[in-house]
């Protein structure tokens, strides 16, 4: 056990959790990651290529190998970063990537073929023979790659997801972030604060500086207490701000209840979509390592995370308090840790600076122009190799912390094309030109990042983002802070030929980057692709910049000339679950219900998804087994008696206007200008390519009035046209539109006997064919007094109505319908029904309407007027349309028995089935009761002049062929006599 | 994005549909020689410059108005927008 | 009046009332809507004696209220008149205008609370507006879980969210979660 005193965390609560099936107990405040270390845990994982041993190297969001396994079941979630996973009892983690024990991994044997293994060893190595690629190479790449592995399982918690708009959004909670909230939220502005870490601080908890003489922690508890307090401030925790995006929108997850052993009745997270005037970028800086010989071993980590462990955590990644712990720093940083540690009563053994001028500043060792060669220790770090002027020393310890500089955090700031410019001075990247609209970023992430530059920077960033906003903020009184200098140096790596790691998790070393060099893949982008560098989820976060100096170094080209690194989000991993937002299974879109909708499930109808709607598909009967036994008896009722069928979901449009004809002639291809008052006409619409694309009714409720129907999955789209040609095109025209698809319930009352069921809800209203003819529209009144609306349309070919009431009543009248038609034989259809009723009548839907096809093609070419301009009307006459032969026509089996397939494609008798002898294909087809065989409509080549001839209909998916005949698209009463009757 | 609607003020971009170039507000003559070749310009034919470019936004799940907007498809910086409607007429009244 | 039985939005003979913490939802069957576009030349009528507000705008007297929903139009709504002719009437007094009966287009339910924070705590998960687009007295068309909706801010205390009437089992949850979730968090 290494607990130290100090720290931030509750020892009054004990929290038990486990690790690879072992019990350890830990404290509220800590990480897993720290409460392991506390416990002596250091080896957490293994790496991804040659299954190395492998502890934290961070004490944050961008460690590359303390990746767990958290939770089990369901919830198991791979590759979370122990550095952050918030400690709660019961938490269980597994480490990953390793075949047996965490200790004996048998995939170790790959670090002995690591010359194997080297850069660019998949793009060699699994070149040839081209017959393995999916065979063999997938498999085996599948299998080994990935760190965790997915549960399989469905994820059982639910996700949110919410908008925030605000004058300030600031990005992390450290001294520049705190100060620059502070500021905005005393001025009065709308304020978001977000961190990722579960408490407000950021690198102000690690450290041991104090602020105006007290703890920084005292200081960040009273700057929390009066935000908290303020009703302009909103303060997110644990929640990571994944990503800009344009005009000010940030992406960020809140991770409401990841802290917690189960979400209970609370969301796992929430994904917030935020939408700021201005912001603050307060990132901070993430710490750079030093490549060396073997530095990858369980044990060495940065020193600032070695620091943020004993400061915040209270504890030391040593088995005791005898174990040694060294620093190898190449700035004056790394030494802030041995005075930190020395403090805790450590046992430290020293500090190795390269620098021949390095500073000492305080009691410790120091080994001035030295270097960290080599490193022992199987499974945790026991010696390092220390040598100056040419002679090595093998010392005894056990922890090394090591600091080759900060890096900005300018991720956030380059989302957006922003590219980081080099700093000489700082030796390193910092926010440039050109990032996203209205963020400042302030302190270490601008590469301010002494306590006292950061805590000015963020303020003063707030008050320059607020007066452009026109919101005066004073500066705030900040506290003394500490001001030293970085000093960072262009130390990069230490030169050896042993392996050096850069990129820790997906193991890419010096070497591998030299060789990268030697085979010409120089660019970064190039250096990326072909090691791997940057590529596993920590995106290289520690590993980028070092790589590019490398490179640099090898090139013999400065950094900047070597290429940046550009981040684009997310900054850390977002889950997909959260992405979501929540839209999973039923919630993944609204549902849409039909007036009738509870009427038709107290039938026990089956239901069918349309788009957003769900229709009733069929109405099975008692005794019914097969759906087709139900679907044929309701389409015979409509054929011989009289059937119901709601059909609310067809788009409605009210189009009034003084110019309202003016315009349906317009949008229509055929006239609608000359429609009579209380008729109804069958109209189609085109693309201005020529193509159809919709066709409905268009019925003239009065002279300035009509009322139109589009098909059901063609309402928005037909309205949206409808507002284009009103605003965009014609805004001379006086017309006005409102979609009314919802207000009313319709209902199709189809079949001979119709009329005679309809008599009996209307109210004194003359339904003879002479008064209401096909083709026919009114508004009256039904049952009593109720408005209504009358059509006499078919899609049935059937005599037919469809009756409009106001949607509350649908139910009602479906009822009194049924009621009333008892002793008509009255039946409801669904949706199958009605298929099968306009295959058999040749009427063209959605199959036919695909967005290819013409009025001609479906045998109404006459519909599209030459007297008038239409949308679409002069790009139908061009010769590739006009000289389209194909028609629609009716397709019937020779053989009674053969079935017509839907896709299948029509060739003539005797000709080899391929493209080139292509003569159409099969549009619908169905079992027509009324016909007793298959059926189907399809478009053939010169179709309309082949009536009798047979063809054969192809189906290479399912291996068939059937020989068809071609006939009429009219099954039933080609005459139209029924329908008028 | 955030639209800048000139009747609402700034909406987010979810709120619309997306159509393209403005040329679509020029509907040629469907009258004489040239109709046919000029509706095929219309058509297919579509400007989509790397930079400021004038194209058409539908408030879809606003208040259904059509916008022309002036946006740098380089950096997505918005430059104005006007409602498509005022454009029409003007383009109407300046061909008339 | 007719035989015919109304159903509500949802599905019931009675309106479904559930309250949440600080959050209380409430169909409104009873409100008649009807939508009032200006015909070209039209004056700009003042139905019910109300003013037609601007962009954005929501104007009410004791028993009905006008919200803008495009350029040159608006919705008129009154409440407890859902079972009237309404269009009818708004088209009498609205001259020169293009009246389309609403009332059975959209599902429309309340939210109140004691207080304009619970209500903006819930909005804030459902809707992406900027705050003054809903602040009290303003309305707007803008989209909710993929459906459109219409939302009017009446007061610090109460909103209204209409959604498409077909859609008003998917408003009632999407409603009824985020209050669920406000309430325990």
């Amino acid at each position: 056990m290494t607990r130290i005193p100090g720290g931030l965390i509750d020892r009054s609560q004990t929290l038990t959790f486990s690790f690879n099936g072992k019990r350890y107990t830990g404290h509220p405040g800590d990480t897993l990651a720290s409460a392991l270390l506390a416990n002596g845990v250091h080896l957490m994982g293994r790496s991804f290529k040659y299954h190395r041993p492998r502890g934290p190297v961070s004490a944050g969001s961008e460690d590359p190998n303390a990746l767990v396994t958290l939770r089990s079941g369901a919830r198991a979630e791979p590759n979370t970063r122990a550095t952050v996973a918030e400690l709660y009892d019961g938490l269980t983690a597994r480490s990953q990537n390793h075949v047996g024990p965490l200790g004996f991994d048998a995939m170790a044997v790959n670090d002995l073929l690591s010359p194997v293994f080297a850069a660019g060893f998949y793009y060699k190595t699994f070149m040839w023979p081209r017959a393995f690629w999916e065979k063999l190479y997938e498999p085996m790449i599948r299998r080994a790659a990935g760190l965790g592995a997915l549960s399989g399982e469905a994820d059982p918690d639910s996700y949110d997801r919410g908008y925030l708009h605000c004058d300030l959004l600031v990005i992390g909670a450290g001294a520049a972030g705190l100060s620059a909230a502070l500021t905005a939220a005393r001025a009065g502005a709308q304020v978001v604060l977000a961190d990722e870490d579960f408490r407000l601080g950021g690198r102000l908890l690690a450290e041991s500086d104090p602020l105006d003489g007290g703890p920084a922690s005292d200081w960040v508890a009273e700057v929390e207490a009066e935000l908290r307090a303020l009703p302009n401030v909103r303060i997110l925790t644990r929640t990571t701000v994944f990503g800009t995006y344009d005009h000010g929108i940030f992406g960020a997850v809140e991770r409401v209840a990841d802290h917690l052993p189960v979400p209970g009745t609370s969301v796992r997270q929430t994904l917030w979509r935020i939408t700021a005037k201005r912001s603050v970028l307060a990132a901070g800086a993430t710490e750079r390592h030093i490549p060396f010989a073997s530095n990858d071993r369980p044990g060495i980590m940065m020193a600032g995370a070695l620091r943020a462990y004993a400061n915040r955590w209270a504890t030391l990644p040593v088995a005791g308090p005898q174990d040694r712990i060294a620093v190898f720093t190449n700035n004056d940083d790394g030494h802030r840790t041995a005075l930190d540690l020395l403090a805790k009563g450590a046992n430290l053994l020293g500090v190795i600076d390269p620098r021949a001028d390095a500073p000492r500043f305080g009691d410790y060792q120091l080994f001035a122009g030295a270097q960290v060669t080599g490193t022992h220790g199987r499974l945790g770090l026991s010696s390092i190799e220390i040598t100056r002027d040419g002679r090595a020393d093998w010392l005894e310890c056990h922890a090394l912390g090591v600091s080759g500089g900060w890096n900005p955090n300018v991720h956030l700031a380059s989302h957006h094309r922003g590219r980081p410019v080099w700093n000489e001075e700082l030796q390193a990247f910092v926010p440039g030109e050109g990032g996203p609209q209205g963020l400042i970023p302030a302190g270490a992430c601008a590469g301010r990042g002494s306590t006292s530059a950061a805590l000015g920077d963020g303020a003063r960033a707030a008050q320059a983002a607020l007066s452009e906003l026109g919101i005066s903020a004073a500066l705030p009184r900040l506290p003394e802070a500490e001001d030293r200098p970085l000093r960072q140096t262009a130390f990069w790596h230490v030169p050896g030929k042993a392996r050096a790691w850069v990129d820790f998790q997906n193991d890419v070393t010096v070497k591998d980057i030299a060789l990268a060099h030697k085979e010409n893949m120089r660019p970064v982008e190039h250096l990326k692709r072909w090691t791997t560098l940057g590529m596993a989820t920590d995106q290289g976060k520690t590993a980028n910049v070092t790589a590019l100096a490398v490179m640099a170094e090898l090139t013999g080209k400065a950094i900047p000339e070597t290429g940046t690194t550009i981040f684009r989000p997310p900054y850390t991993g977002v889950s997909l679950s959260v992405l979501g937002g929540g839209d999973t299974g039923k919630d993944f879109r609204p549902t849409r219900l039909t007036p009738t909708h509870h009427w038709a499930e107290a039938q026990g109808a089956a239901f069918v998804e349309v788009g957003p709607w769900l229709r009733a598909q069929y109405f099975p009967r008692p005794g019914e087994t097969h759906w087709r036994e139900s679907v044929d008896r309701e389409a015979k009722a409509v054929r011989s008696a009289v059937g119901l069928c709601d059909v609310t979901t067809l788009g409605k449009i009210d189009v009034q206007g003084r110019d309202a004809g003016e315009f349906l002639n317009r949008v229509y291809s055929n006239m609608m200008g000359t429609l009579k008052v209380g008729r109804v006409r069958y109209g189609l619409m085109l693309r201005e390519d020529g193509h159809l694309y919709d066709d409905g009714t268009c019925a003239r409720m009065a002279e300035d009035h009509y009322v139109v129907t589009t098909t059901t999955g063609n309402a928005g789209l037909v309205y949206r046209n409808m507002e284009f040609a009103r605003q965009c095109l014609w805004p001379e025209l006086d017309v006005q539109i409102i979609s009314t698809t919802d207000a009313w319930a319709q209902i199709a009352v189809a079949g001979p006997r119709s009329r005679e069921l309809l008599s009996r809800i209307v109210d004194g209203f003359d339904l003879s064919n002479e008064a209401f003819p096909f083709m026919a529209c009114a508004s009256l009144s039904v049952c009593g007094g109720l408005r209504a609306r009358l059509f006499r349309i078919s899609f049935s070919g059937e005599l037919a109505y469809e009756v409009a009431v106001p949607a509350r009543y649908g139910h009602a009248l479906m009822q009194r319908l049924m009621a009333q038609g008892a002793d008509l034989g009255v039946t409801p259809y669904g949706t199958e029904a009605l298929g099968v009723l306009r295959i058999e009548k040749g009427h063209a839907a959605g199959a036919e309407l695909n967005g290819q096809t013409t009025a001609a093609m479906i045998g109404l070419g006459m519909m599209v007027s030459g007297k008038k301009d239409s949308i679409g009307a002069v790009m139908s006459r061009r010769e590739g349309l006009a000289e389209d032969s194909r028609r629609l026509v009716g397709l019937q089996p020779v053989d009674p028995e053969a079935k017509v397939v839907p896709g299948s494609h029509l060739f003539a008798d005797g000709t080899a089935q391929d493209m080139a002898h292509d003569q159409g294909w099969i549009t619908s087809a169905c079992f027509s009761p009324h016909v007793g065989s298959s059926i189907g409509l399809g478009f053939l080549e010169d179709g309309a002049a082949r009536m009798g001839e047979v063809i054969l209909a192809a189906n290479p998916l399912e291996g068939s062929c059937a020989a068809l005949r071609v006939v009429p698209p009219h099954f039933v009463d080609p005459e139209g006599e029924r329908l008028r009757g | 994005m955030l639209i800048p609607h000139p009747l609402l003020g700034l909406r987010d971009a979810q709120e619309f549909t997306y159509l393209g170039d403005a040329a679509l507000l020029d509907r040629p003559s469907p009258e004489g020689e040239g109709a046919e070749a000029a509706f095929c310009d219309y058509v297919f034919l579509r400007g989509n410059p790397a930079g400021v470019h004038r194209e058409l936004w539908f408030h879809e799940q606003g208040d259904r108005s059509w916008l022309v907007v002036t946006r740098n498809t380089l950096t997505h910086e918005i430059l104005g927008a006007e409602l498509a409607s005022k454009v029409a007429k003007a383009l109407k009244g300046a061909a008339e | 009046m007719a035989d015919l039985r109304p159903l509500t939005a949802l599905g019931a003979d009675t309106a479904r009332s559930a309250r949440f913490g600080a959050l209380t939802l409430t169909e409104r069957p009873d409100i008649a809507l009807a939508s009032l576009a200006l015909r070209a030349g039209a004056a700009e009528p003042a139905p019910f004696g109300l003013t037609l507000p601007g962009p954005g705008g929501l104007s009410g007297s004791q028993d009905h209220a006008a919200f803008w929903t495009g350029a040159g139009q608006w919705m008129v709504l009154a409440e407890g008149r859902a079972e009237t002719d309404f269009a009818a009437e708004l088209r009498a007094v609205a001259p020169g205008c293009s009246v389309t009966e609403q009332t059975d287009g959209w599902a429309g339910v309340d939210i109140t609370a004691p207080g304009a924070d619970p209500l903006e705590r819930l909005t804030e998960r459902l809707v992406n507006l900027p705050p003054e687009a809903l602040a009290p007295g303003r309305a707007t068309r803008t989209v909710l879980h993929h459906m459109p909706v219409l939302a009017l801010r009446h007061s610090d205390t109460r909103l209204t969210l209409f959604a498409m009437r077909s859609a008003a089992a998917s408003l009632w949850h999407a409603l009824e979660t985020s209050a669920q979730r406000q309430a325990v968090s």
